[in-house]
């Protein structure tokens, strides 16, 4: 123990090698190693040059392959020798054969990072992948940060680094950084957050991690300015200790979200003792992550949910909530999804009721809260009035307003005209935002789509445009009920344990 | 700073190529890091009958104690509730004609009452190293599994977010006439199992079941250490 207790000690200064994370994520000057020589060639390396010039970087792009050449008008460099200019930042995506070699001339020239998108490591479980695979650790260790093998790389919306294959992922930024060793997971999150409404500040898939990876990356996010919230995919990790103690301190400064993939193969140990054959992955994974004071999501839904929820809400926990909608059985259903995740809808106060209940539709409406505005057509005015009555209520934290546009279509037929012209949702998402700034108190918006079939397109055409229309606005839109209430959960029990810490 | 009482223990049983320790040792080890355990004295002589009982009380729990006898239950090796000195004589013949010339001795066992069954338990996870437990005790361990884990070393706030966390944490809680449980010692008790698990490596597992709460005092009754 005394011994162990020194190491940690020891170690504690300089954990980790000086990185220049601002030359990796925001490089100025980029070199791609592996383009496509030929014309019209394809490759990891030619579509990451693509991809990036799409993206519009900003920054210098050299273009790398030792039979030299022209690609998309740049000129192809034979040697990263031969690049004019100081290089922050490497793509290298050459046979693994190659990588080392690749990665040793970058170090030579002062490049402070290098993503490897080639593929051919250790993941591949042959003795020469865990070779080459250990040269480039040899080969970082004298100096430059290396992210992959084996991965999808860096998207940074700032900068315009994007990662693979994506030539159309947002550049707006935002709060969330998102850590993966899994490049495809990385990607379809980042496209999930584009129309969700989640920004990222950065994402890093970072493959077999042979360099940086898991416990590193959350100690740099948690130090990161541009960051407020840390999400992550785990698979697997390479050091217990290192994670757990990484990301106990992260979660004790900003939001940190997991999503813990391969739960269902729980290693069959033989044990003993019943602890340990209660001891399962599962469990203890969701024990470490809760003693971490970390968030746990189930699925890559809930993960967007719980994030969009972080990003856009104030960074505070909402115990009593008021719902609004009408047209459905939302009294009930939102009774009873709050109450299983702890929140109240308390009844408002009598006089509130009755100023709710003077502008909405009689019979069939309900002031009490949840609201039941009577039906889906009420309008955004009538709508705004409510919310802003109900907000008076000093209990009242959060708003949610439940619209059930899908009922605009029987309007539509009726008038021969196109559903998005007949619904106000322009009007709808500038009454909440009205409403929001008149009480700072957040609202949220659920949308639900019970018609997404083929010939309801124009349904999911009007859920877009309204999304969009909220996103501008920074209100979150989430699909159901239940969703939004399971996220606001989430931020309830972080925020709950952050204030109990603070005492 | 390692416990040099358990340590001893510990080493004497890897000497004698034992996998477990005896119910006793385990209780030596567990009270040496001042976890309350039953009052109890083993003996392997009939003539030491009279004085075990003098000094423990009626009424009294006898088992049959040895590392290499697990799942006494099944046979037939513990008698409780012993309120005569006929009654623990007949246990003794008995206990001993069934440990089948297993070395080990006849544990004489003050008898805990209350109602309340807890568990605790320590594991080695292969990621993050032991990992201590607590849940429901007694036959609900298995059908129930309300069980919660920490990663040891153990804070305060985690043995406190470990009780809440179980589904039936209310029973710690002062019900139909019962005391509220010490939940003080309980996280004292939890913080000393991490500091086992941290400190002797050569504990794979251990399993405390039943923690029986005597008034709002545990102790632990039964306990198994699972040596590497």
């Amino acid at each position: 123990m005394s011994e162990n207790t020194n190491k940690v000690g020891k170690r504690k200064k300089n954990r980790y090698p000086a990185t220049d994370y601002e030359r990796i994520f925001h490089p100025r000057t980029l070199a791609i190693l592996g383009v496509s020589a030929e014309e019209g060639g394809v490759g990891f390396g030619t579509g990451m040059l693509k991809s990036i010039m799409a993206m519009g970087f900003e920054g210098k792009i050299f273009p790398v392959n030792p039979k030299g050449g022209n690609i998309s008008g740049l000129e192809i460099y034979k040697r990263v020798e031969d690049i004019p200019e100081k290089v922050d930042f490497a793509i290298i995506a050459v046979a693994a054969r190659w990588v080392p070699a690749s990665l040793e001339a970058c170090l030579k020239i002062g490049v402070a990072g290098a993503e490897i998108l080639s593929s051919g490591f250790s993941e591949l479980g042959t003795a020469e992948g865990r070779e080459l695979e250990k040269q480039i650790q040899e080969i970082a260790a004298r100096g430059i940060r290396v992210v992959g093998p084996n991965c999808f790389g860096i998207y940074c919306p700032a900068s315009g680094l994007t990662m693979l294959p994506g030539p159309d992922l947002s550049r707006q930024s935002g709060p969330v950084a998102f850590l993966a060793q899994s490049g495809g997971m990385s990607i379809d999150f980042a496209h999930t957050g584009k129309w969700l409404g989640v920004r990222f500040s950065k994402m890093v898939s970072f493959g077999n991690g042979a360099d940086l990876r898991e416990a590193e990356l959350l100690n740099h996010l948690a130090r990161d300015p541009e960051t407020k919230v840390i999400s992550m995919y785990i698979e697997g990790i390479k050091d217990g200790d290192a994670f757990f103690r990484e990301i106990k301190a992260a979660a004790s400064k900003k939001p940190v979200i997991v999503f813990k993939g391969g739960l269902s193969h729980a290693g069959a140990r033989s044990v003993a003792s019943h602890t340990a054959s209660m001891g399962g992955s599962r469990v203890i994974w969701q024990s470490i992550l809760k003693q971490a004071g970390a968030i746990q999501v189930n699925d890559t839904e809930e993960l967007a949910q719980v994030n969009l929820a972080f990003s856009l809400l104030p960074h505070r926990s909402f115990k009593s909530i008021s719902v609004t909608g009408g047209g459905g059985a939302i009294g009930v259903t939102a009774c009873d999804t709050a109450e299983k995740y702890g929140m109240d809808i308390p009844s408002l106060y009598p006089e509130l009721q009755a100023r709710i209940e003077n502008v909405l539709p009689r019979p069939g409406s309900s002031a009490i809260n949840p609201i039941d505005v009577a039906n889906p057509f009420v309008g955004p005015e009538v709508l705004k009035e409510a919310l802003l009555a109900a907000a008076q209520d000093d209990r009242i934290e959060l708003q949610i307003i439940v619209s059930l546009l899908f009922h605009y279509k029987t309007i539509a037929r009726m008038f021969g005209k196109p559903v998005s012209e007949v619904a106000p949702y322009r009007e709808l998402a500038q009454a909440v935002r009205d409403v929001v700034d008149q009480t700072g108190k957040p609202v949220i918006a659920v949308l639900p789509n019970v018609k997404k079939g083929l010939d309801d397109m124009d349904i999911t055409e009007l859920i877009a445009l309204t999304r969009q229309e909220y996103m501008n606005h920074g209100i979150p839109v989430f699909d159901e009920l239940h969703d939004a209430v399971r996220a606001i959960a989430h931020m309830n029990t972080y925020y709950g344990r952050r204030k109990h810490e603070k005492r | 700073m390692k416990n040099d009482k358990a340590m001893k223990m510990i080493d004497k049983a890897l000497r004698k190529g034992q996998k477990t320790l005896s119910e006793y040792d385990a209780k030596q080890v567990l009270a040496a890091y001042d976890i309350p355990v039953t009052k109890e004295i083993l003996i392997k002589d009939k003539e030491h009958l009279e004085k075990a009982i003098q000094k423990i009380g009626f009424p009294l729990v006898m088992k049959g104690c040895s590392a290499e006898i697990a799942h006494k239950t099944e046979k037939g090796l513990i008698h409780v509730d012993i309120r005569t000195v006929t009654e623990a004589k007949k246990a003794f013949r008995e206990i001993m004609a069934g440990m089948e010339g297993f070395e080990g001795g006849v544990l004489m066992q003050e008898m805990i009452k209350g109602r309340r069954e807890l568990v605790m338990g320590l594991t080695r996870d292969p990621q993050f190293g032991p990992c201590v437990m607590f849940g429901l005790g007694g036959i609900f361990t298995e059908i129930l599994r309300d069980i919660s884990f920490r990663r040891a070393p153990l804070e305060v706030r985690d043995t406190q977010e470990m009780m809440q966390e179980i589904k039936g944490h209310k029973i710690l809680e002062a019900v139909r006439g019962m005391e509220a449980a010490d939940t003080k010692r309980l996280t004292e008790m939890l913080m000393a199992i991490g500091r086992i698990g941290l400190e002797i490596p050569e504990v794979s597992e251990i399993d405390l079941n039943p923690v029986i709460l005597c008034g709002s005092k545990p102790v632990v009754v039964d306990a198994l250490i699972v040596l590497k």
